[in-house]
């Protein structure tokens, strides 16, 4: 019993700072969703954002840039998992550390490297011009091509490492079995190691779709007030409008999505642990 | 594997990763780039090169105080976020604490869950219990943000270690307390260190709590670049933004050098 | 005097009943092994006289001192672990120095040199410096029991310190721990599933079965007077025999299923169904004589060196013997089977 009580003062600050600093905070937002000016318990706001096509679309485009973020996660990330789990140590701790770094700057930083990109007269719409495709005038700034594609720089390592753990468990004697067997090489990948890393890249997907769900500075920063996700959506009510009851209507509708994606993926990973 | 494989396809795995970092490191590379011009324009690629927006970042009275706060504040940030998360990483992986795999997913919850919803309740909490935002308000919301990294990097390591040390230490007449010091940290050391350097990189490069709780008076270096951007966006920007990717870029090879980045991101 | 004394003690983890009441009392300098399968308590006894696990109920002293509540760092005990568990942070000497410092032995100087001469008793004084993970398995293991008698504990608990070795490092650190319990003379406790480690090491062994003491007395009685079926297969290749006694001059005859018969000794009382074991070493093999009481059928040879082992049919049953290397015989021959009456022992069961 003595081990346990130093066990609660130890972790007690962070047990105090989660609770005063996270989940109290958190609390406030939702439980203002729930009521209405006088303070009774309300559902109108929930029935708004339900309703209200304007927000469905929100809620729908959230979705899709999603759906779209973690499939070009998946398409672009798998070989590159597979090229880091084969790879000798040195390659696989270099494409680490540059896949992660994008990941640990700030955010307002890529941001603006993405203006330079995208925006008039940057890189692309510069080639693009080159190429006789758009006029001068051409930005893909405030366009969901570009949310996407900040997007999927940031969350591209959450899928990728999420493969790599998997792959990296799978016998390579496998793969040779399968070329002494008649497969080519490219066969040997769809036929034995796409199957075996299916669990890596559905872990990957339920992350890097709840990750993506979740952001709001990259969407609003690179999609503009035109195309706001649910969680840039919350911040413009909150901030602009001022209607903290259906910020927290919204954070509602947000925090049911992320959870039930969340223990999707927590019953997934059990049974491995069994 | 891949050396078995045809020519053709040693070719484009070549060509495909270069895609890949082109995409993943392009924008970064175009800041770095973007800094270094000679013009007054932001521009890529550079028009000259020169070090003359360095200069002028060097001698902006408001870049350089929003630096120092940003300095400050991570600091501070680092030193409460590690102790916190220490204590609670060891905490929980002695499992002794009643439902210690919920507590570990809640004290890991803010790395998952939208950050906008707990930014947003902090303001308001603030606002209607103590009044302004300053520099305390900032803490709290860093820390909160920093302490789950700590976490992760310390039980990462504690998970491997020989839980037999503990015990061992014991027999040896070390009582519970002194058993933490002499043995449970030494073994966490590397991922606290770890964690560390991560609290002191995700405090010095925040931007969504830091956007909630500024004020005029404290003014953080990304919060700087966020109001810059929105309004006239020059290469000074750049600079700034080339020398936080540098901060980091070094902050990520101490990490591999305390820990190895292989641990912490598996 | 007793340096360890159980008084009933139990332990229950959950439900379920480990230590069903274990009484023991171990003297001052001896050698006790706590012998017996996985799963029989063993270990989980040793823990309880270290006090990292707590005694359901039942009494534990050590040294004269009730420490059933006692925690291990209060108690006068040392241990050495199965994995070592030598800190990776400390050199050798640091991690030697440790209990010292923890327990306030000494000066600093004074727990220095302390230290250093038990390290030269291990002679590993040339390795003072190293980190752990530097050393070989057996370095690490000498490092571990080093750190262990620096204090001089009142009781010295080893578990299962010998099982990581290979089998001749095994054998030269058992006479290495032999020699350092002579030098120390510390009251020693030491736990495994290795009967002939125990019977070579300990002045006393404990064997232990699901939670019990099944047997407890010095080596050659647990060897040649095993009083159960359990013990007598736990000690040693044996052969285990289901027999009828009946009377035979002034002793007993085992009766075997097909009529023949093998003298026991005379201080045999019981009749009827029995079981008899006779170790493989006591069954003696000669040519097949006419006069012979037993007779068995060769079935099966397996050469092992210095000594070759036998299978045999015996009236059904399948015997084991050892014999020496120079006696040869073919498969299928018949042959005597010749076994001294003292060495036919009748178990309880």
């Amino acid at each position: 019993m003595n081990r346990l009580r130093i066990d609660l003062f130890i972790s007690a600050p962070g047990l105090l700072l989660l609770a005063v600093g996270f989940l109290v905070p958190a609390a406030v937002i939702l439980v203002l969703g729930v009521r209405d000016a006088d303070g009774a318990w309300t559902s109108v706001h929930l029935v708004r954002f339900l309703t209200d096509s304007f927000y469905l679309g929100i809620a729908w485009r959230t979705v899709k840039l999603s759906l779209l973020i973690t499939a070009i996660c998946v398409v672009a990330g798998t070989p590159l998992a597979y090229i880091m789990a084969r790879g000798g140590p040195r390659l696989r701790l270099w494409l680490i550390v540059c896949i992660t770094l994008p990941l640990m700057t700030s955010v307002v930083v890529r941001t603006f490297g993405w203006m330079v990109v995208l925006g008039r007269g940057g890189l692309v719409p510069d080639a693009l011009k080159m190429l006789g495709l758009v006029n001068r005038n051409y930005t893909l700034m405030h366009t969901e091509t570009a949310i996407v594609a900040g997007m999927v720089q940031v969350l591209f390592p959450f899928m990728v490492l999420s493969i790599l753990g998997v792959v990296q468990r799978i016998d390579s004697r496998l793969e040779e079995a399968a070329r002494v067997m008649g497969c080519s090489f490219l066969q040997s990948l769809r036929l034995v190691v796409l199957p075996l890393a299916v669990p890596g890249i559905v872990a990957g997907s339920l992350l890097v779709f709840t990750l993506s769900a979740s952001y709001f500075i990259t969407p609003n920063l690179l999609g503009g007030s035109r195309l706001p996700v649910l969680a840039s959506s919350i911040y413009e009510t909150a901030t602009k409008t001022l209607d903290w009851q259906f910020a927290g209507a919204q954070s509602i509708i947000l925090l049911i999505g992320v959870l039930m994606l969340l223990i999707v993926q927590a019953k997934l990973t059990r049974p491995a642990h069994g | 594997m891949v050396e078995a494989a045809r020519g053709s396809i040693r070719v484009g795995t070549a060509i495909y990763l270069v895609a890949i970092l082109l995409f993943v490191l392009g924008p970064l590379v175009v800041v770095a780039g973007v800094s270094f011009t000679a013009g007054e324009y932001v521009a890529f690629p550079p028009q000259g090169l020169s070090l003359r927006w360095y200069e002028a970042i060097f001698s902006s009275s408001v870049y350089v105080s929003a630096a120092l706060t940003s300095l400050k504040l991570a600091v501070i940030v680092t030193i409460s976020a590690t102790v916190i998360g220490a204590g609670s990483a060891i905490a929980l992986h002695r499992g002794r604490l009643p439902a210690t795999p919920a507590l570990s997913a809640l004290f890991l919850s803010p790395l998952v869950l939208p950050s906008i919803i707990f930014a947003l309740g902090l303001l308001t909490l603030w606002s209607s219990l103590v009044g302004r935002t300053s520099f305390f308000a900032l803490w709290l919301g860093h820390t909160v943000i920093a302490v789950p990294y700590v976490i992760r990097t310390a039980l990462a390591v504690l998970s491997t270690s020989d839980k037999f040390l503990e015990e061992a230490a014991r027999t040896m007449g070390a009582g519970p307390w002194k058993a933490i010091f002499h043995v449970v940290i030494p073994q966490a050391l590397p991922g606290i260190a770890a964690g560390a350097f991560f609290a002191f990189n995700i405090s010095f490069d925040e931007a969504i709590v830091s956007l909630f709780l500024r004020s005029p008076e404290i003014t953080t270096l990304p919060i700087q670049i966020y109001t810059q951007l929105e309004f006239s966006p020059d290469p000074s920007i750049a600079a700034v933004s080339t020398l936080m990717i540098g901060l980091t870029i070094l902050l990520i090879f101490v990490i591999d050098r305390v820990l190895g980045i292989q641990k912490v991101a598996g | 005097m007793t340096a360890v004394h159980l008084d009933n003690v139990t332990k229950s983890f959950g439900g379920v009943q480990v230590i069903k009441g274990v009484s023991l009392s171990i003297k001052q300098g001896e050698f006790v092994s706590l012998l017996g399968p996985s799963g029989c308590g063993k270990t989980t006894l040793l823990r309880m006289i270290a006090g990292l696990e707590e005694a359901t109920s039942g009494s534990i002293h050590i040294g004269g001192t009730d420490s059933t509540r006692l925690p291990p760092e209060q108690r006068d005990i040392a241990m050495v672990f199965q994995s070592y568990a030598l800190l990776p942070h400390l050199t050798v000497l640091e991690n030697v120095m440790f209990p010292l410092r923890m327990r306030k032995l000494g000066e600093r100087a004074e727990q220095r040199e302390r230290a250093e001469a038990v390290l030269e008793l291990v002679q590993l004084s040339h390795l003072a410096q190293r980190r752990p993970r530097q050393l070989s398995g057996g370095q690490q293991q000498r490092v571990a029991v080093a750190r262990a008698i620096v204090s001089s504990p009142k009781v010295l608990l080893l578990d299962e310190p010998l099982s990581n070795l290979d089998a001749r490092l095994r054998e030269s650190m058992q006479e290495e721990l032999i020699q350092l319990h002579r030098q120390t003379g510390l009251t020693t406790v030491f736990v495994t599933h290795d009967q002939e480690e125990a019977l070579s090491l300990s002045d006393r062994v404990v064997l232990l079965n699901a939670g019990v003491i099944e047997q407890e007395g010095l080596p050659d009685e647990l060897y040649v007077a095993p009083r159960s079926r359990f013990a007598a297969s736990f000690m040693g290749s044996t052969n285990l025999l289901e027999v009828e006694l009946e009377p035979s001059g002034a002793g007993a005859r085992a009766l075997l299923p097909a009529g023949q018969s093998l003298l026991l000794g005379g201080e045999v009382r019981k009749r009827g169904k029995a079981t008899v074991m006779v170790r493989q070493e006591d069954v003696r093999l000669a040519p097949a004589s006419a006069g012979a009481a037993a007779t068995a059928t060769l079935v099966t040879r397996i050469f092992l060196g210095s000594r070759t082992r036998y299978v045999l049919d015996l009236d059904g049953h399948m015997i084991r013997c050892l014999a020496p290397a120079d006696q040869l015989f073919d498969l299928g021959e018949k042959v005597s089977v010749l076994v001294q009456p003292d060495r036919i022992r009748v178990l309880a069961d």
